[in-house]
């Protein structure tokens, strides 16, 4: 009987072994452990063994039938695992990705996105006010008399329409400012604007296009100074260009601002040393200051009881002073050219 | 505007041992911007940006008092040496009456002498070339040096060419000509401020230009020496409408101190003793209608600190303002302040004083501290129309679209419609930007033609279009726009685009209607709500225009759990055969309608005339049969063969 059992478990090893599919493993595990299987129908015999050898009989049966059993259980690993190798080494893995579909948002746009996101974290509110509005809204309002020649320096365009008695011409907004009149009009303080809009002026050269954006912001509250101006400044520049850059005000004029400032960025290349790129270190940003007490009046509030500060800044003129762009002609950004937006 | 002048010449009225660069750099962080110092052999020129409120720092003595108020503020010593004029001797009665009007003219000056013309001496030339003026002979040198010096434009008549005893100075009639010292023919506007001879011919265009017929020539022999200060509106006005931008005419446009006129005289006077050997110089002729006011200002301390945020030292602060010119007296809870005659125009209010307290002070030595923030602002997204833009912007650019920002104006070919319906711009850049746009698809279409290398594109937009309102603001309305462009451009492929971003707003509710816009195409609407057009162009272009504000309308994220159901559906497909002019729609709705528990249908696939529907049935509470489900399908057979004449397979 040990003989007979000793050549099941050989055979079935060796044809377990050499079994190339499931399929055949299957075939050789119904052959030997089925219910008529060699070693199924030997097990049966084992009752016809005398009684005191019956136990290592039985024992060497279920030895082998284990045996059986997990080298069939083995083989299937090896035999997936070859499965496997066999599709695997057909891959190529170097070949190219086939990839989902993916466009691109404009240079425009990620910018609007990251200053908002800026500035929402000090608690503005984003809001966008109308491109065409009124001579009242664009100049007269915020401290502009007619016919001053402050006026010539935003080469406005003007709307054919009839001049409207208390607001005036019709015009393209050459500045996101007449926003601040909007905004007055339309909330009372405390006042926390960011104004983002296209404005059109007539000039078109390497850095300037008869369309672009602003993004303009207005604080008004209690007690506003110049230091909270400093403050928001200093926050947007680091969050938006880097921790190691700087920011600056010096003095200028606007009318619709006292006391004005120009606002410095440090330079990015040369971080502020000295460079052929920038003046002693130092990039323009554009324009801020407290509001003048007429601007506050024209939107309805008192100046003895809110102060306030407003800035406008270019979108465009941000985005092409963040990181190296490289980007030397700013018609670019409006060239629509695909081999332009796709790089973004 | 833009001054250039030398550090040698500042350095006549400034006593200080600040290097240029020193003093470039302090006076941009607290006076005005100077935006270059170039070297200059051993000396060095500025190139300073005064705004237009500054007239008074368009001159070397402006910018030196201006540098020696606030050096000290750095701890750097410096002083300022005002100009001192030479007294001459004058002699006879001027030969000269002047005719003037208070209405036109502040004050005019005028003195007569005989004059040698030379050249200039060297380093009057070389002052006045490095600071961009031209130098001609001595006698015009000096007229533009004393401009450079003072800030008051001075002028120069050939007294001879004049030809006359008196001067009569008005308004000039509309149409009345002249011709300036540089050959040009001007008609008038009328409105201008002129002088006439006893010829009744105009010999001088006050405060913008000399003419032709009195100009000083190589042969001059006696001047009369001319110093006007005008009504600044008035110059402002005939410079525009003329056209003639001098530098006169940019600083008097701005209105200069009438007091500095005076300085402006004597100044020249003894220049042009000096250097042209003036002699028989006669009396002074001053007419002086309209003395320079000045004013008070009170000052609030406490505004001082509330606008500039720190508690300022207001001692330091009036030592600063003395030096800038005002005088001061310190009260308790106020400081007076009074204005210098050539600030007036630019000091006015409170906050005037203030922002020559702050940035004196220093900008650089405050604080910055972040505005705090305010509980009444409270962003909620579902209003907030940029939330819903983004969205739909980045749903585009995963969906594989490139967004283009195209511009507002077209040309007249790239408006749809009537051109009288146009919001149109008056004074536009150039013809292809005249009109704004009533629609965005031109614009994209445009840059599908300028990128004629891509085979494949897709683009689009979220932009303002503009309607006329009669005499009113136009309307703006946001569109989202889009153009595919492909080989064979599928119109499903746009719907479906559609539909999915829309979708992903929890807008489901779409219905598409064959266009009646004239094109080929579908007609979208939101229930009852037009929301926009697909139009098919051709084999390769596609495009879809939306209403932007209808997407805002019905687009959320409030979403509401629903069960699951208790038992699987049935699903089964049902091939049906029918006219192709019957739409799927119908042909949904009706399969719909037969029964509560139809919980889906869909359009599978279509092959030729046959049309495969998947459809599925199911009972939220029950475990439908396959009997269930059967007596529906039959309900469903029947109305369809009823309704539409359908075959089945």
């Amino acid at each position: 009987m040990e003989d007979e059992l000793i050549g099941i478990k050989n055979a079935a090893l060796t044809f377990i072994l050499e079994a190339i599919d499931p399929k055949e493993l299957e075939e050789t595990k119904l052959q030997f452990l089925g219910k008529s299987g060699k070693l199924t129908l030997a097990i049966k015999e084992i009752s016809s063994v005398p009684k005191e050898k019956r136990k290592e009989i039985g024992m060497l049966a279920n030895e082998v039938k284990q045996t059986i059993e997990q080298t069939i259980k083995d083989q299937e690993q090896v035999l997936s695992k070859q499965k496997k190798s066999n599709l695997i080494e057909k891959i190529d893995v170097t070949n190219p990705g086939i990839k989902p579909a993916l466009g691109h948002l404009h240079l425009i746009t990620q910018a609007i996105d990251e200053i908002t996101q800026i500035f929402e974290h000090l608690g503005f509110n984003r809001v966008r006010y109308s491109e065409v509005d009124w001579d009242y809204y664009a100049f007269t309002a915020l401290n502009f008399p007619k016919d001053h020649p402050a006026r010539d320096e935003w080469e406005t365009f003007f709307i054919k329409s009839q001049e409207n008695p208390k607001n005036g011409k019709m015009v393209l907004i050459p500045h996101t400012s007449s926003g601040q009149i909007r905004e007055m009009e339309r909330v009372k303080p405390p006042i926390r604007m960011l104004n983002i809009a296209k404005c059109y002026r007539r000039q078109s050269d390497v850095s300037h296009t008869p369309m672009f954006h602003q993004f303009e912001g207005l604080v008004i509250d209690k007690n506003i100074s110049i230091t909270h101006l400093k403050g928001t400044l200093e926050y947007f520049v680091k969050s938006y260009f880097g921790e190691k850059r700087k920011s600056r005000i010096r003095p200028y004029h606007f009318q619709f601002t006292e006391p004005s400032f120009e606002v410095d960025v440090s330079c990015g290349v040369c971080l502020g040393i000295g460079c052929k790129l920038c003046k002693a270190g130092w990039l323009e940003m554009g324009g801020a200051g407290m509001v003048h007490p007429s601007v506050l009046k024209a939107g309805g509030i008192d100046s003895k009881e809110y102060t306030g500060f407003a800035f406008g800044w270019g979108v465009e003129r941000v985005l092409m002073m963040k990181e190296d762009m490289e980007i030397d002609d700013l018609r670019l950004l409006y060239s629509n050219d695909l081999r332009f937006l796709e790089q973004f | 505007m833009n001054i250039k002048i030398l550090d040698s010449w500042l350095r006549d009225y400034l006593k200080t041992k600040a290097s240029a660069y020193e003093i470039a750099e302090k006076l941009s962080l607290t006076s005005v911007s100077v935006e270059k110092v170039e070297n200059y052999g051993k000396d060095y020129i500025y190139d300073l940006e005064v705004t237009t409120n500054r007239p008074d720092l368009f001159c070397v003595v402006g910018i030196a008092r201006e540098t020696a108020a606030i050096l000290p503020q750095f701890g750097i010593k410096a002083e300022f040496i005002p100009p001192v004029f030479e007294k001459v001797k004058t002699q006879d009665n001027i030969p000269l009456k002047i005719l003037s009007d208070p209405k036109l003219v502040n004050r005019v000056l005028a003195v007569t002498m005989d004059v040698t013309i030379t050249q200039s001496e060297e380093e009057i030339k070389k002052r006045l070339e490095t600071s961009g003026i031209r130098s001609l002979n001595n006698v015009i040198d000096i007229t533009n040096y004393v401009m450079r010096v003072l800030g008051h434009p001075t002028h120069v008549f050939d007294f001879d060419r004049l030809n006359t005893k008196e001067l009569l100075i008005r308004e000039a009639r509309k149409g009345e000509q002249i011709e300036t010292l540089d050959n040009k023919i001007y008609a008038l506007k009328g409105g201008e401020i002129v002088a006439i001879n006893d010829n009744n011919e105009i010999v001088d265009l006050l405060g913008i230009m000399g003419l032709a017929n009195s100009v000083v020539t190589n042969e001059t022999k006696k001047i009369l020496f001319f110093i006007d200060n005008n009504d600044h509106k008035h110059m402002r006005k005939a410079s525009m409408e003329l056209g003639i931008r001098t530098e006169a005419a940019t600083l008097n446009e701005k209105g200069i101190d009438t007091d500095i006129a005076m300085d402006a005289l004597l100044f020249g006077i003894s220049l042009f003793k000096n250097n042209a050997d003036a002699k028989n110089i006669s009396s002074i002729l001053d007419i002086y209608p309209n003395k320079q006011i000045t004013r008070i200002i009170p000052v609030s301390i406490r505004r001082i600190n509330t606008l500039v945020g720190v508690n300022i030292d207001i001692r330091k602060s009036q030592k600063a303002l003395e030096a800038l010119g005002f005088k001061t007296n310190l009260k308790t809870d106020v400081i007076e302040v009074l204005v210098p005659s050539f600030r007036v125009n630019d000091i006015e209010i409170e906050e005037d004083v203030i922002e020559e307290i702050a940035r004196i002070y220093g900008y650089h030595n405050l604080p910055s501290i972040i505005p705090p923030i305010s509980d009444t602002i409270t962003p909620y997204l579902p209003v907030n129309e940029f939330y819903w833009e983004k969205r739909v912007k980045q749903a585009m650019k995963y969906f594989g679209f490139t967004e283009c920002y195209t511009y507002s104006f077209v040309s007249e070919n790239m408006f749809e419609g009537p051109l009288n319906q146009a919001v149109e711009i008056v004074n536009p850049l150039t013809s292809d930007f005249i009109y704004m746009r009533n629609t965005i698809i031109p614009s994209l279409l445009e840059v599908v033609s300028n990128n004629k290398q891509f085979q494949e594109l897709r683009i689009f937009e979220i932009a303002n279009i503009y309607k006329k309102n009669e005499n009113d603001l136009p309307f703006e309305k946001v569109m989202f726009a889009g153009v595919l462009k492909k080989e064979k451009a599928n119109f499903y492929e746009v719907k479906g685009l559609i539909e999915q971003v829309l979708y992903d707003l929890g807008i489901d509710k779409l219905t598409f209607k064959p266009s009646d816009k004239g094109g080929i195409g579908a007609s979208i609407f939101i229930e009852n709500d037009y929301l926009g057009e697909i139009e098919i162009l051709d084999t390769t272009l596609i495009d879809f225009e939306l209403d932007f504000s209808i997407i805002l309308k019905f687009a959320t994220n409030r979403k509401k759990f629903k069960h699951f159901a208790k038992y699987p559906p049935i699903v089964e497909d049902l091939t049906i055969v029918v006219d192709s002019d019957i739409s799927t729609e119908k042909l949904i709705d009706e399969i719909q309608t037969q029964s509560k528990l139809i919980t889906e249908v869909g359009l599978k696939d279509t092959y030729e005339n046959s049309r495969t529907f998947h459809i599925v049935f199911q009972d939220f509470d029950k475990n439908l049969t396959k009997e269930d489900a059967a007596i529906i399908r039959n309900k469903i057979i029947s109305s369809l063969k009823a309704t539409f004449n359908a075959k089945f397979k």
